[in-house]
């Protein structure tokens, strides 16, 4: 699979987006990274014009998502995500403020692949997202499913 | 029903009543009397009976002493004159009791007055015909009975005998008439009053039925009003709990929110020093490239380069200075949200009441302090204690909470004691906690249990949480709590749980 992985932030909060970026890039990922700050935009481009989710047949993605979104509740966009038999395959990474311990089992149980709580000590979040970033160097990214 | 009509009802009954009362009285005042009429009235007929009787008697005695005179006048047989002794000696007595019987009637008296000196006449005759029988004078003796004197007299006694028991007889119907109308009276007066007595109550049955009508009216209205009362209360207790969830959810909502704001600010706190390492060590560089390049003027750079170091030094110590500032407040203002949060998850959590053997629990809260207290050089002792039902997870945290404070605040030099003492009282168990810590002044009694409020010397970390936790967590668990302490005089936590907490208390009643 030599198609690049596109890594998709759905994340309304700039700063945070802002954040999440630099630190990706600083742990050396150099991915397309595309930013939507609203969840009827960004599954307006998952799913396509015919909302099928066809467009991106074959595509490898990523999905970081946060789950506090002011149009959509980022359990439905994962949801749909997981629902969707094109684009189910592609991790979806949760980011969000909320430790609530049944909030994180909710996301797992709903297929979401990695949980990350978005903690005020920047420290160990940079590190947690450049962690992420080199879990994504290595890890083989499934193409949407065919 | 209005106290208005409430006043005027009774009213009616006590006036009722006393005109049942009054009419009462009278029929049996009225009756009374005529009663004692009507024996008086009998009485005086029976008096006019005896007084005709008297008379009647009179007269017979009379007749007899004429007829044994008569015998003895024709045979002069002793006898007769022994009859004619006996009929004088009853007759004078009834004449008495003839004079007595009728000495209340003037027309009478008047009569027998007339009559007695007739009767003295009479009997004087007898006693002389007899006389002179006894004296062989027969002749002299049947001459005066012939002369007629004596039945003059008779015929004479006879008139005022017969005018007598005509005014008896008139007395006599007067009587009858007096005592059938006594009678009648107080017939008639019994017959209306059982009448009014009838009315009285057939209007005291009315009222009666009219007022127990309104009373199951009212009572009815009550039970209405009760399950009104018992709805609203469940509506009321409804709209708190949903006003209460409310209050969660917005503490929870809003302490998330605030959380998100915050990871920018730290996010670019930290991106801003960073950038502070880059922008020190350019400046660094350049003033080096600059001390290095005019390296001729050497006194001049030799003058400026400290002097230029102490300002960048300077700089660069309050930019640390700065950001170590926004750092702390960051990391001080996340603890509280986090407490806050922590708070909003107790209070939404579902107590499960089970059998607690509350020494063991103490016992296991030493052993995870035990390093702690050695550190204080304190001791905790545990006297015996009441088991009880209650929460496991809340007193685990409100006894926990309660022995790190005693720890925490011990006085510095003072080998710490910390006593846990229990004590049962009406249903009640009181867990008292004391220590001869630092204490707590009385104006801070309240404010130690206000949310992020602490009190005293602030040398500790802490949040100000654990006893607005502990006491929020007390209340939840349908107890209260309370401390008593003065400055440097220790300080006592006194719990006070219900022994056997309800099972679902506060679910049964939502």
């Amino acid at each position: 699979m030599s198609n690049p992985v596109t890594i998709i932030m759905i994340e309304d909060d700039e700063g945070h987006a802002r954040l999440i970026e630099r630190n990706i890039r600083r742990s050396g990922v150099n991915n397309e990274i595309i930013p939507f700050t609203s969840g009827t935009a960004a599954l307006n481009y998952l799913f396509g014009s015919d909302g099928t989710g066809l467009d991106h047949k074959g595509c490898a993605f990523l999905i970081l998502l946060d789950l506090n979104l002011p149009d959509a509740s980022g359990i439905d966009i994962l949801k749909r995500v997981k629902e969707n038999k094109y684009l189910k395959t592609t991790p979806v990474v949760v980011l969000t403020t909320t430790d609530d311990s049944h909030e994180i089992k909710r996301c797992y149980e709903l297929g979401c692949n990695v949980y990350i709580t978005k903690p005020v000590n920047y420290e160990s979040f940079a590190n947690a997202i450049r962690q992420l970033g080199l879990f994504f160097s290595v890890i083989q990214v499934p193409p949407a499913a065919i | 029903m209005t106290p208005d009509a409430q006043r005027k009802r009774a009213i009616g009954h006590i006036l009722l009543l006393a005109a049942g009362l009054f009419v009462l009285t009278a029929i049996s005042a009225g009756s009374v009397f005529l009663v004692n009429k009507a024996r008086k009235d009998a009485r005086a007929v029976v008096h006019t009976l005896e007084v005709e009787n008297q008379l009647s008697l009179v007269q017979l005695q009379l007749r007899r002493a004429e007829s044994a005179q008569r015998g003895y006048l024709a045979t002069l047989q002793p006898d007769f004159q022994a009859d004619f002794e006996q009929a004088i000696s009853q007759l004078t007595p009834a004449l008495t009791k003839l004079s007595q019987l009728i000495s209340d009637n003037p027309v009478q008296r008047r009569l027998i007055n007339e009559m007695m000196p007739l009767y003295d006449q009479r009997l004087e005759e007898f006693r002389t015909t007899i006389e002179l029988a006894r004296s062989q004078r027969m002749n002299d003796a049947t001459k005066l009975v012939r002369e007629g004197i004596g039945r003059d007299t008779m015929k004479h006694i006879a008139d005022i005998a017969s005018q007598m028991r005509a005014e008896e007889d008139r007395l006599f119907v007067e009587r009858t008439t007096d005592a059938d109308r006594s009678q009648t009276l107080a017939a008639s007066l019994t017959g209306i009053g059982s009448g009014f007595v009838v009315v009285l109550a057939g209007i005291a049955i009315f009222l009666v039925r009219r007022s127990s009508h309104a009373r199951d009216q009212a009572d009815a209205r009550l039970r209405d009003s009760h399950l009104n009362l018992e709805a609203t209360v469940d509506e009321r207790t409804a709209d708190l709990r949903e006003a209460n969830d409310e209050i969660q959810r917005f503490a929870y909502i809003v302490s998330h929110d605030l959380r998100s704001p915050l990871v920018n600010i730290m996010g670019f706190t930290s991106e801003l020093e960073e950038l502070r390492g880059d922008i020190f060590k350019r400046i660094a560089a350049l003033s080096r490239a600059q001390s290095e390049a005019p390296a001729a003027p050497e006194n001049a750079t030799d003058t400026a380069e400290p002097a230029l170091e102490g300002a960048d030094k300077q700089l660069s110590q309050d930019f640390s200075e700065a950001l170590g500032f926004i750092k702390s407040s960051i990391g001080k203002m996340d603890r509280l949200i986090t407490a806050i949060l922590n708070l909003t998850r107790e209070g939404r959590r579902e107590f499960e009441p089970v059998w607690i053997d509350t020494k063991e629990l103490f016992e296991a809260i030493v052993t995870t302090v035990a390093h702690q207290a050695a550190e204080a050089q304190a001791e905790i002792r545990i006297d015996a204690l009441p088991n009880i039902v209650s929460d496991r997870l809340a007193l685990e945290q409100i006894f926990s909470n309660l022995i790190d404070n005693a720890l925490k605040y011990l006085k510095t030099g003072v080998p710490g004691e910390i006593l846990v003492r229990g004590r049962t009282k009406l249903g009640f168990a009181i867990f008292e906690i004391s220590d001869n810590g630092r204490g707590i002044d009385p104006k801070d009694h309240q404010r130690i249990f206000d949310l992020f409020r602490r009190a005293g010397t602030q040398d500790k970390p802490g949040q100000g949480i654990g006893l607005a936790h502990v006491r929020a967590l007390v209340r939840r668990l349908g107890g209260t709590m309370s401390v008593s302490s003065e400055l440097h005089q220790g300080s006592t936590f006194t719990i006070t749980l219900p022994i056997n907490w309800p099972a679902g208390n506060r679910k049964t009643r939502t």
